[in-house]
Protein backbone atom coordinates (compact mmCIF):
# COMPACT_ATOMS: atom_id res chain seq x y z
CA UNK A 1 0.00 0.00 0.00
CA UNK A 2 2.82 2.38 0.85
CA UNK A 3 4.57 2.22 -2.49
CA UNK A 4 1.53 2.62 -4.80
CA UNK A 5 0.46 5.47 -2.56
CA UNK A 6 3.82 7.13 -2.92
CA UNK A 7 3.84 6.59 -6.67
CA UNK A 8 0.35 8.04 -6.93
CA UNK A 9 1.23 11.05 -4.84
CA UNK A 10 4.34 11.66 -6.92
CA UNK A 11 2.48 11.47 -10.20
CA UNK A 12 -0.24 13.66 -8.78
CA UNK A 13 2.27 16.19 -7.58
CA UNK A 14 3.92 16.47 -10.97
CA UNK A 15 0.57 16.92 -12.68
CA UNK A 16 -0.67 19.32 -10.05
CA UNK A 17 2.43 21.46 -10.23
CA UNK A 18 2.29 21.68 -14.01
CA UNK A 19 -1.39 22.59 -13.95
CA UNK A 20 -1.03 25.05 -11.12
CA UNK A 21 1.78 26.75 -13.02
CA UNK A 22 -0.34 26.98 -16.17
CA UNK A 23 -3.25 28.27 -14.11
CA UNK A 24 -1.20 30.92 -12.38
CA UNK A 25 0.56 32.09 -15.52
CA UNK A 26 -2.07 31.86 -18.19
CA UNK A 27 -5.41 32.53 -16.55
CA UNK A 28 -5.03 34.46 -13.31
CA UNK A 29 -8.62 35.69 -13.32
CA UNK A 30 -10.36 32.62 -14.70
CA UNK A 31 -11.73 31.22 -11.45
CA UNK A 32 -15.50 31.31 -11.35
CA UNK A 33 -17.46 33.49 -8.97
CA UNK A 34 -19.85 31.08 -7.28
CA UNK A 35 -19.21 30.47 -3.61
CA UNK A 36 -16.44 28.03 -2.87
CA UNK A 37 -17.56 24.42 -2.66
CA UNK A 38 -20.92 24.98 -4.34
CA UNK A 39 -19.71 23.07 -7.41
CA UNK A 40 -18.83 20.05 -5.30
CA UNK A 41 -15.86 17.97 -6.35
CA UNK A 42 -15.44 15.40 -9.14
CA UNK A 43 -17.31 12.15 -8.53
CA UNK A 44 -15.94 8.82 -9.75
CA UNK A 45 -17.78 9.07 -13.07
CA UNK A 46 -16.37 12.51 -13.85
CA UNK A 47 -19.43 14.66 -13.09
CA UNK A 48 -19.53 17.40 -10.48
CA UNK A 49 -20.76 15.84 -7.28
CA UNK A 50 -19.52 14.17 -4.17
CA UNK A 51 -17.30 11.13 -4.39
CA UNK A 52 -19.93 8.63 -5.53
CA UNK A 53 -22.93 10.63 -6.72
CA UNK A 54 -23.43 13.36 -9.30
CA UNK A 55 -25.03 16.49 -7.85
CA UNK A 56 -27.49 19.04 -9.22
CA UNK A 57 -24.75 21.67 -9.56
CA UNK A 58 -22.20 21.95 -12.37
CA UNK A 59 -18.42 21.68 -12.18
CA UNK A 60 -16.24 24.39 -10.71
CA UNK A 61 -17.52 27.81 -9.71
CA UNK A 62 -18.47 29.23 -13.12
CA UNK A 63 -21.52 31.52 -13.29
CA UNK A 64 -23.61 32.63 -16.25
CA UNK A 65 -20.80 34.51 -18.00
CA UNK A 66 -17.94 32.17 -17.14
CA UNK A 67 -16.37 28.88 -18.16
CA UNK A 68 -14.73 26.51 -15.70
CA UNK A 69 -12.54 23.51 -16.32
CA UNK A 70 -11.78 21.01 -13.60
CA UNK A 71 -9.50 18.01 -13.62
CA UNK A 72 -9.36 15.39 -10.93
CA UNK A 73 -7.29 12.41 -9.94
CA UNK A 74 -8.85 9.96 -7.51
CA UNK A 75 -7.80 6.71 -5.97
CA UNK A 76 -9.58 4.17 -3.76
CA UNK A 77 -7.83 1.45 -1.82
CA UNK A 78 -10.26 -1.36 -1.06
CA UNK A 79 -9.63 -4.73 0.55
CA UNK A 80 -9.40 -6.67 -2.71
CA UNK A 81 -9.45 -3.93 -5.33
CA UNK A 82 -7.84 -0.67 -6.24
CA UNK A 83 -9.74 1.96 -8.20
CA UNK A 84 -8.13 4.82 -10.06
CA UNK A 85 -10.09 7.57 -11.77
CA UNK A 86 -8.94 10.44 -13.93
CA UNK A 87 -11.58 12.94 -14.89
CA UNK A 88 -12.07 16.24 -16.61
CA UNK A 89 -15.16 18.44 -16.70
CA UNK A 90 -16.02 21.66 -18.45
CA UNK A 91 -18.76 23.94 -17.21
CA UNK A 92 -20.11 26.36 -19.81
CA UNK A 93 -21.94 29.32 -18.28
CA UNK A 94 -23.29 27.26 -15.42
CA UNK A 95 -25.72 25.75 -17.91
CA UNK A 96 -24.02 22.72 -19.47
CA UNK A 97 -21.33 20.44 -18.14
CA UNK A 98 -19.48 17.95 -20.31
CA UNK A 99 -17.12 15.48 -18.73
CA UNK A 100 -14.90 12.56 -19.45
CA UNK A 101 -13.56 10.01 -16.99
CA UNK A 102 -11.40 6.92 -17.15
CA UNK A 103 -11.78 4.30 -14.47
CA UNK A 104 -9.29 1.56 -13.87
CA UNK A 105 -10.11 -1.18 -11.39
CA UNK A 106 -7.21 -3.42 -10.38
CA UNK A 107 -8.41 -6.84 -9.24
CA UNK A 108 -5.72 -7.34 -6.61
CA UNK A 109 -7.08 -10.66 -5.36
CA UNK A 110 -8.74 -12.09 -8.49
CA UNK A 111 -6.05 -10.85 -10.84
CA UNK A 112 -6.48 -8.63 -13.87
CA UNK A 113 -7.66 -5.13 -14.66
CA UNK A 114 -10.98 -3.60 -15.75
CA UNK A 115 -11.16 -0.30 -17.56
CA UNK A 116 -14.10 1.91 -18.36
CA UNK A 117 -14.55 5.22 -20.14
CA UNK A 118 -17.41 7.53 -19.25
CA UNK A 119 -18.63 10.41 -21.40
CA UNK A 120 -20.93 12.65 -19.44
CA UNK A 121 -23.18 15.62 -20.06
CA UNK A 122 -25.28 17.51 -17.57
CA UNK A 123 -27.80 20.25 -18.24
CA UNK A 124 -28.86 22.57 -15.44
CA UNK A 125 -32.62 22.83 -15.82
CA UNK A 126 -33.27 25.60 -13.31
CA UNK A 127 -32.40 27.02 -9.95
CA UNK A 128 -29.45 27.77 -7.80
CA UNK A 129 -28.26 25.95 -4.69
CA UNK A 130 -28.14 29.20 -2.68
CA UNK A 131 -30.85 31.44 -4.05
CA UNK A 132 -33.66 29.26 -5.37
CA UNK A 133 -36.06 27.86 -2.77
CA UNK A 134 -35.87 24.45 -4.48
CA UNK A 135 -32.14 24.53 -5.11
CA UNK A 136 -30.45 23.65 -8.40
CA UNK A 137 -31.79 20.83 -10.60
CA UNK A 138 -29.99 19.16 -13.46
CA UNK A 139 -30.54 16.37 -15.94
CA UNK A 140 -27.54 14.22 -16.79
CA UNK A 141 -26.47 11.38 -19.01
CA UNK A 142 -23.43 9.14 -18.75
CA UNK A 143 -22.37 6.99 -21.66
CA UNK A 144 -20.17 4.19 -20.36
CA UNK A 145 -17.97 1.86 -22.37
CA UNK A 146 -16.08 -0.98 -20.88
CA UNK A 147 -12.59 -1.37 -22.32
CA UNK A 148 -10.35 -3.99 -20.80
CA UNK A 149 -12.34 -6.63 -18.98
CA UNK A 150 -15.21 -7.13 -21.43
CA UNK A 151 -14.66 -10.87 -21.36
CA UNK A 152 -14.85 -10.92 -17.60
CA UNK A 153 -18.09 -8.92 -17.61
CA UNK A 154 -19.62 -11.38 -20.06
CA UNK A 155 -18.31 -14.33 -18.12
CA UNK A 156 -20.11 -13.22 -14.95
CA UNK A 157 -23.38 -12.82 -16.82
CA UNK A 158 -23.48 -9.23 -18.06
CA UNK A 159 -25.54 -8.67 -21.22
CA UNK A 160 -23.68 -5.68 -22.60
CA UNK A 161 -20.38 -3.92 -22.31
CA UNK A 162 -21.73 -0.44 -22.78
CA UNK A 163 -24.66 1.44 -21.37
CA UNK A 164 -26.23 4.78 -20.69
CA UNK A 165 -27.20 6.14 -17.30
CA UNK A 166 -29.77 8.92 -17.10
CA UNK A 167 -30.19 10.94 -13.96
CA UNK A 168 -31.98 13.85 -12.40
CA UNK A 169 -30.12 15.54 -9.55
CA UNK A 170 -30.97 18.35 -7.17
CA UNK A 171 -28.76 20.23 -4.73
CA UNK A 172 -29.77 22.76 -2.13
CA UNK A 173 -27.79 24.65 0.46
CA UNK A 174 -29.58 25.27 3.74
CA UNK A 175 -28.08 28.26 5.54
CA UNK A 176 -27.60 28.24 9.30
CA UNK A 177 -28.95 24.68 9.43
CA UNK A 178 -26.90 22.73 11.97
CA UNK A 179 -24.96 24.47 14.76
CA UNK A 180 -25.07 27.66 12.69
CA UNK A 181 -23.41 25.92 9.74
CA UNK A 182 -24.68 25.55 6.18
CA UNK A 183 -25.87 22.14 5.02
CA UNK A 184 -25.73 21.00 1.40
CA UNK A 185 -28.31 18.34 0.57
CA UNK A 186 -28.27 16.36 -2.68
CA UNK A 187 -30.70 13.93 -4.18
CA UNK A 188 -30.16 11.97 -7.39
CA UNK A 189 -32.52 9.62 -9.22
CA UNK A 190 -30.81 7.46 -11.79
CA UNK A 191 -32.01 5.04 -14.41
CA UNK A 192 -29.30 2.48 -15.07
CA UNK A 193 -28.45 -1.08 -16.07
CA UNK A 194 -24.87 -0.85 -14.82
CA UNK A 195 -23.36 -3.58 -12.67
CA UNK A 196 -20.97 -2.09 -10.10
CA UNK A 197 -21.23 1.23 -11.91
CA UNK A 198 -20.51 -0.48 -15.25
CA UNK A 199 -17.19 -2.09 -14.37
CA UNK A 200 -18.97 -5.46 -14.49
CA UNK A 201 -20.94 -4.58 -17.59
CA UNK A 202 -24.62 -3.75 -18.07
CA UNK A 203 -27.73 -5.82 -17.49
CA UNK A 204 -27.49 -9.41 -16.37
CA UNK A 205 -28.94 -12.87 -16.14
CA UNK A 206 -31.03 -11.97 -13.10
CA UNK A 207 -32.32 -8.65 -14.41
CA UNK A 208 -31.63 -7.25 -17.83
CA UNK A 209 -33.76 -4.08 -17.70
CA UNK A 210 -33.24 -0.63 -16.30
CA UNK A 211 -33.55 0.07 -12.60
CA UNK A 212 -34.47 3.35 -11.00
CA UNK A 213 -32.11 3.95 -8.11
CA UNK A 214 -31.77 6.75 -5.56
CA UNK A 215 -28.62 8.43 -4.37
CA UNK A 216 -28.25 11.03 -1.68
CA UNK A 217 -25.72 12.95 0.28
CA UNK A 218 -25.48 15.51 3.03
CA UNK A 219 -22.50 17.78 3.51
CA UNK A 220 -22.07 20.18 6.40
CA UNK A 221 -19.80 23.16 5.79
CA UNK A 222 -17.90 23.43 9.06
CA UNK A 223 -16.26 26.48 7.53
CA UNK A 224 -16.92 27.98 4.08
CA UNK A 225 -13.97 25.94 2.81
CA UNK A 226 -14.34 22.69 4.72
CA UNK A 227 -17.19 20.24 4.37
CA UNK A 228 -17.84 16.87 6.03
CA UNK A 229 -20.63 14.52 5.09
CA UNK A 230 -22.11 11.20 4.15
CA UNK A 231 -23.17 9.66 0.84
CA UNK A 232 -25.37 6.79 -0.18
CA UNK A 233 -25.82 5.30 -3.64
CA UNK A 234 -28.31 2.57 -4.40
CA UNK A 235 -27.41 0.17 -7.22
CA UNK A 236 -29.19 -2.44 -9.31
CA UNK A 237 -28.55 -6.11 -8.59
CA UNK A 238 -28.56 -7.72 -12.03
CA UNK A 239 -26.04 -10.53 -11.84
CA UNK A 240 -26.89 -13.98 -10.56
CA UNK A 241 -23.34 -14.96 -9.64
CA UNK A 242 -22.85 -12.39 -6.89
CA UNK A 243 -24.99 -9.94 -4.97
CA UNK A 244 -24.50 -6.22 -5.28
CA UNK A 245 -25.22 -3.73 -2.50
CA UNK A 246 -25.48 0.01 -2.13
CA UNK A 247 -22.32 2.09 -1.93
CA UNK A 248 -21.80 4.46 0.95
CA UNK A 249 -19.15 6.67 2.43
CA UNK A 250 -18.27 9.38 4.89
CA UNK A 251 -16.22 12.16 3.36
CA UNK A 252 -14.48 15.41 4.01
CA UNK A 253 -13.41 17.94 1.41
CA UNK A 254 -11.11 20.88 1.80
CA UNK A 255 -11.31 23.72 -0.69
CA UNK A 256 -7.80 25.04 -0.29
CA UNK A 257 -8.23 27.73 -2.92
CA UNK A 258 -10.60 28.37 -5.82
CA UNK A 259 -8.22 26.24 -7.86
CA UNK A 260 -7.46 23.35 -5.57
CA UNK A 261 -9.49 20.95 -3.47
CA UNK A 262 -8.70 17.76 -1.67
CA UNK A 263 -11.27 15.10 -0.77
CA UNK A 264 -10.83 12.16 1.56
CA UNK A 265 -13.39 9.47 2.27
CA UNK A 266 -13.97 6.16 3.95
CA UNK A 267 -15.83 3.91 1.54
CA UNK A 268 -18.07 0.94 2.15
CA UNK A 269 -18.86 -0.55 -1.26
CA UNK A 270 -20.39 -3.80 -0.05
CA UNK A 271 -19.61 -7.04 -1.89
CA UNK A 272 -17.92 -6.81 -5.29
CA UNK A 273 -17.81 -9.83 -7.59
CA UNK A 274 -18.27 -12.21 -4.70
CA UNK A 275 -15.59 -10.69 -2.49
CA UNK A 276 -17.32 -9.45 0.62
CA UNK A 277 -17.32 -6.14 2.48
CA UNK A 278 -15.10 -4.01 0.30
CA UNK A 279 -14.05 -1.09 2.45
CA UNK A 280 -11.20 1.34 2.30
CA UNK A 281 -9.89 4.83 1.91
CA UNK A 282 -10.40 7.28 -0.94
CA UNK A 283 -8.42 10.34 -1.89
CA UNK A 284 -9.16 12.79 -4.65
CA UNK A 285 -7.43 15.91 -5.76
CA UNK A 286 -9.16 18.42 -7.99
CA UNK A 287 -7.77 21.37 -9.86
CA UNK A 288 -10.09 23.99 -11.28
CA UNK A 289 -9.33 26.68 -13.79
CA UNK B 1 -40.73 5.65 52.79
CA UNK B 2 -38.17 7.72 54.63
CA UNK B 3 -39.40 10.26 57.16
CA UNK B 4 -38.59 13.76 56.00
CA UNK B 5 -35.94 15.32 58.27
CA UNK B 6 -36.08 18.97 59.26
CA UNK B 7 -33.04 19.59 57.11
CA UNK B 8 -34.68 17.94 54.17
CA UNK B 9 -37.83 19.98 54.74
CA UNK B 10 -35.91 23.26 54.80
CA UNK B 11 -33.97 22.26 51.70
CA UNK B 12 -37.23 21.44 49.88
CA UNK B 13 -38.68 24.83 50.88
CA UNK B 14 -35.56 26.61 49.66
CA UNK B 15 -35.71 24.71 46.39
CA UNK B 16 -39.36 25.57 45.89
CA UNK B 17 -38.64 29.22 46.63
CA UNK B 18 -35.71 29.27 44.19
CA UNK B 19 -37.82 27.62 41.50
CA UNK B 20 -40.73 30.00 41.94
CA UNK B 21 -38.28 32.89 41.89
CA UNK B 22 -36.89 31.70 38.60
CA UNK B 23 -40.33 31.20 37.16
CA UNK B 24 -41.39 34.67 38.27
CA UNK B 25 -38.42 36.45 36.67
CA UNK B 26 -38.90 38.15 33.31
CA UNK B 27 -37.90 35.65 30.60
CA UNK B 28 -34.91 36.99 28.65
CA UNK B 29 -36.00 37.72 25.06
CA UNK B 30 -33.83 35.87 22.55
CA UNK B 31 -31.30 38.27 21.04
CA UNK B 32 -32.18 39.49 17.57
CA UNK B 33 -29.89 38.85 14.61
CA UNK B 34 -29.12 42.58 14.74
CA UNK B 35 -27.77 42.16 18.26
CA UNK B 36 -25.83 39.03 17.28
CA UNK B 37 -24.20 41.04 14.51
CA UNK B 38 -22.99 43.56 17.07
CA UNK B 39 -25.76 46.15 17.02
CA UNK B 40 -25.12 49.53 15.48
CA UNK B 41 -21.36 49.33 15.96
CA UNK B 42 -21.21 45.88 14.37
CA UNK B 43 -23.40 46.96 11.44
CA UNK B 44 -21.23 49.97 10.82
CA UNK B 45 -18.08 47.83 10.81
CA UNK B 46 -19.70 45.36 8.40
CA UNK B 47 -20.84 48.00 5.93
CA UNK B 48 -17.52 49.83 6.05
CA UNK B 49 -15.46 46.69 5.46
CA UNK B 50 -17.85 45.64 2.68
CA UNK B 51 -17.59 49.02 0.95
CA UNK B 52 -13.81 48.70 0.88
CA UNK B 53 -14.10 45.25 -0.65
CA UNK B 54 -16.46 46.55 -3.34
CA UNK B 55 -14.02 49.36 -4.07
CA UNK B 56 -11.19 46.83 -4.40
CA UNK B 57 -13.04 44.66 -6.91
CA UNK B 58 -12.77 46.17 -10.40
CA UNK B 59 -15.78 44.22 -11.69
CA UNK B 60 -18.06 45.22 -8.84
CA UNK B 61 -16.93 48.80 -8.37
CA UNK B 62 -17.87 49.52 -11.98
CA UNK B 63 -21.55 49.21 -10.99
CA UNK B 64 -21.12 52.02 -8.47
CA UNK B 65 -19.50 54.49 -10.88
CA UNK B 66 -22.41 56.94 -10.61
CA UNK B 67 -23.43 56.16 -7.07
CA UNK B 68 -23.35 58.59 -4.17
CA UNK B 69 -21.29 56.34 -1.91
CA UNK B 70 -22.15 58.10 1.36
CA UNK B 71 -25.84 57.76 0.63
CA UNK B 72 -25.42 54.13 -0.49
CA UNK B 73 -23.43 53.11 2.60
CA UNK B 74 -25.99 54.66 4.96
CA UNK B 75 -28.90 53.16 3.07
CA UNK B 76 -27.28 49.72 2.99
CA UNK B 77 -26.64 49.91 6.72
CA UNK B 78 -30.32 50.74 7.35
CA UNK B 79 -31.35 47.90 5.06
CA UNK B 80 -29.14 45.34 6.81
CA UNK B 81 -30.39 46.62 10.16
CA UNK B 82 -34.03 46.15 9.17
CA UNK B 83 -33.48 42.75 7.57
CA UNK B 84 -31.82 41.55 10.79
CA UNK B 85 -34.74 42.78 12.95
CA UNK B 86 -32.94 45.89 14.18
CA UNK B 87 -34.56 49.17 15.29
CA UNK B 88 -34.07 51.10 12.05
CA UNK B 89 -36.07 52.46 9.15
CA UNK B 90 -35.04 51.74 5.56
CA UNK B 91 -36.03 54.64 3.30
CA UNK B 92 -34.46 53.40 0.05
CA UNK B 93 -36.14 51.78 -2.90
CA UNK B 94 -37.38 48.18 -2.80
CA UNK B 95 -34.77 45.69 -4.03
CA UNK B 96 -36.19 45.19 -7.54
CA UNK B 97 -36.50 48.93 -8.22
CA UNK B 98 -33.17 49.73 -6.54
CA UNK B 99 -31.32 47.49 -8.99
CA UNK B 100 -33.35 47.71 -12.16
CA UNK B 101 -31.56 47.74 -15.53
CA UNK B 102 -28.09 47.62 -14.03
CA UNK B 103 -27.21 44.58 -16.15
CA UNK B 104 -26.29 42.49 -13.12
CA UNK B 105 -25.33 38.93 -14.08
CA UNK B 106 -25.37 35.91 -11.82
CA UNK B 107 -21.58 36.16 -11.83
CA UNK B 108 -21.79 39.69 -10.37
CA UNK B 109 -24.30 38.62 -7.79
CA UNK B 110 -22.08 35.73 -6.73
CA UNK B 111 -19.03 37.98 -6.55
CA UNK B 112 -20.89 40.34 -4.28
CA UNK B 113 -22.04 37.51 -2.01
CA UNK B 114 -18.49 36.20 -1.88
CA UNK B 115 -17.24 39.66 -0.88
CA UNK B 116 -19.91 39.93 1.79
CA UNK B 117 -19.05 36.51 3.15
CA UNK B 118 -15.39 37.55 3.34
CA UNK B 119 -16.44 40.67 5.24
CA UNK B 120 -18.52 38.67 7.68
CA UNK B 121 -15.71 36.16 8.22
CA UNK B 122 -13.49 39.03 9.34
CA UNK B 123 -15.98 40.28 11.94
CA UNK B 124 -16.13 39.02 15.53
CA UNK B 125 -19.52 37.32 14.99
CA UNK B 126 -20.69 33.72 15.22
CA UNK B 127 -21.02 31.37 12.24
CA UNK B 128 -24.73 31.26 12.96
CA UNK B 129 -25.14 35.05 12.75
CA UNK B 130 -23.05 35.15 9.59
CA UNK B 131 -25.00 32.42 7.85
CA UNK B 132 -28.37 33.72 9.05
CA UNK B 133 -27.63 37.10 7.48
CA UNK B 134 -26.49 35.41 4.25
CA UNK B 135 -29.69 33.39 4.27
CA UNK B 136 -31.89 36.48 4.52
CA UNK B 137 -29.93 38.25 1.79
CA UNK B 138 -29.89 35.21 -0.51
CA UNK B 139 -33.68 35.28 -0.35
CA UNK B 140 -33.54 38.72 -2.03
CA UNK B 141 -31.89 37.27 -5.15
CA UNK B 142 -35.10 37.03 -7.13
CA UNK B 143 -36.04 40.65 -6.37
CA UNK B 144 -32.58 42.06 -7.17
CA UNK B 145 -32.45 40.13 -10.46
CA UNK B 146 -36.08 40.80 -11.47
CA UNK B 147 -35.48 43.67 -13.90
CA UNK B 148 -31.97 42.96 -15.19
C1 LIG C 1 -29.01 40.44 -1.93
C2 LIG C 1 -28.29 41.23 -2.66
C3 LIG C 1 -28.31 42.75 -2.56
C4 LIG C 1 -28.83 43.56 -1.61
C5 LIG C 1 -29.55 43.17 -0.33
C6 LIG C 1 -28.57 44.93 -2.02
C7 LIG C 1 -28.95 46.05 -1.30
C8 LIG C 1 -28.86 47.33 -1.77
C9 LIG C 1 -29.39 48.50 -1.11
C10 LIG C 1 -30.13 48.49 0.22
C11 LIG C 1 -29.14 49.58 -1.87
C12 LIG C 1 -29.56 51.02 -1.62
C13 LIG C 1 -30.82 51.29 -2.41
C14 LIG C 1 -31.45 52.62 -2.08
O1 LIG C 1 -31.03 53.28 -1.15
O2 LIG C 1 -32.39 52.99 -2.80
C15 LIG C 1 -28.41 49.10 -3.02
C16 LIG C 1 -27.96 49.89 -4.03
C17 LIG C 1 -27.12 49.45 -5.03
N1 LIG C 1 -26.80 48.14 -5.31
FE1 LIG C 1 -27.36 46.55 -4.27
N2 LIG C 1 -27.91 44.90 -3.20
C18 LIG C 1 -27.73 43.59 -3.56
C19 LIG C 1 -27.09 43.13 -4.70
C20 LIG C 1 -26.42 43.94 -5.57
C21 LIG C 1 -25.62 43.48 -6.67
C22 LIG C 1 -25.39 42.00 -7.00
C23 LIG C 1 -25.11 44.57 -7.30
C24 LIG C 1 -24.20 44.65 -8.47
C25 LIG C 1 -23.23 43.85 -8.67
C26 LIG C 1 -25.63 45.73 -6.61
C27 LIG C 1 -25.36 47.02 -6.96
C28 LIG C 1 -25.95 48.15 -6.38
C29 LIG C 1 -25.72 49.50 -6.81
C30 LIG C 1 -24.82 49.92 -7.97
C31 LIG C 1 -26.46 50.31 -5.98
C32 LIG C 1 -26.54 51.83 -6.00
C33 LIG C 1 -27.63 52.28 -6.89
C34 LIG C 1 -27.64 53.79 -7.01
O3 LIG C 1 -26.62 54.38 -7.29
O4 LIG C 1 -28.71 54.37 -6.79
N3 LIG C 1 -26.41 45.32 -5.57
N4 LIG C 1 -28.27 47.72 -2.93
Amino acid sequence: MASPLRRWLRRLLVGATALAAVTALAMPAQAGSRLLGTGGVTQIEGAAGGGLSPWGVLAGTASDTEVAVSVAASEAWLDDYGLRVRGIGVNWHDRVEVSYARQRLALDTLGGVLEQEIYGAKLRLFGDPLYHPWGSWSLGVQHKRLGRGQALARAVGAEATQGNDLYLAGSKLFFDAVAGRNLLANLTLRSTRANQGGLLGFGGDRDSGRSLVAEGSLGLFLTPAWVVGVEYRQKPDNLGFAEEQAWQDVFTALFLTRHLSLTGAWLDLGDIAGLENQRGGYLSLQLAL
Amino acid sequence: MYPISTRGYVAALLLAWALSGCAGAQPQPAPTLYQKLGGEKGMHAIVEDFAYRLADDPELVAFFANTNIDYFVNSLQDYLCVISDGPCVYRGAPMDKAHQHMGIHEADFNRLVDALQATLLDQPISASARNQLLKRLAAQHAAVMRYQ
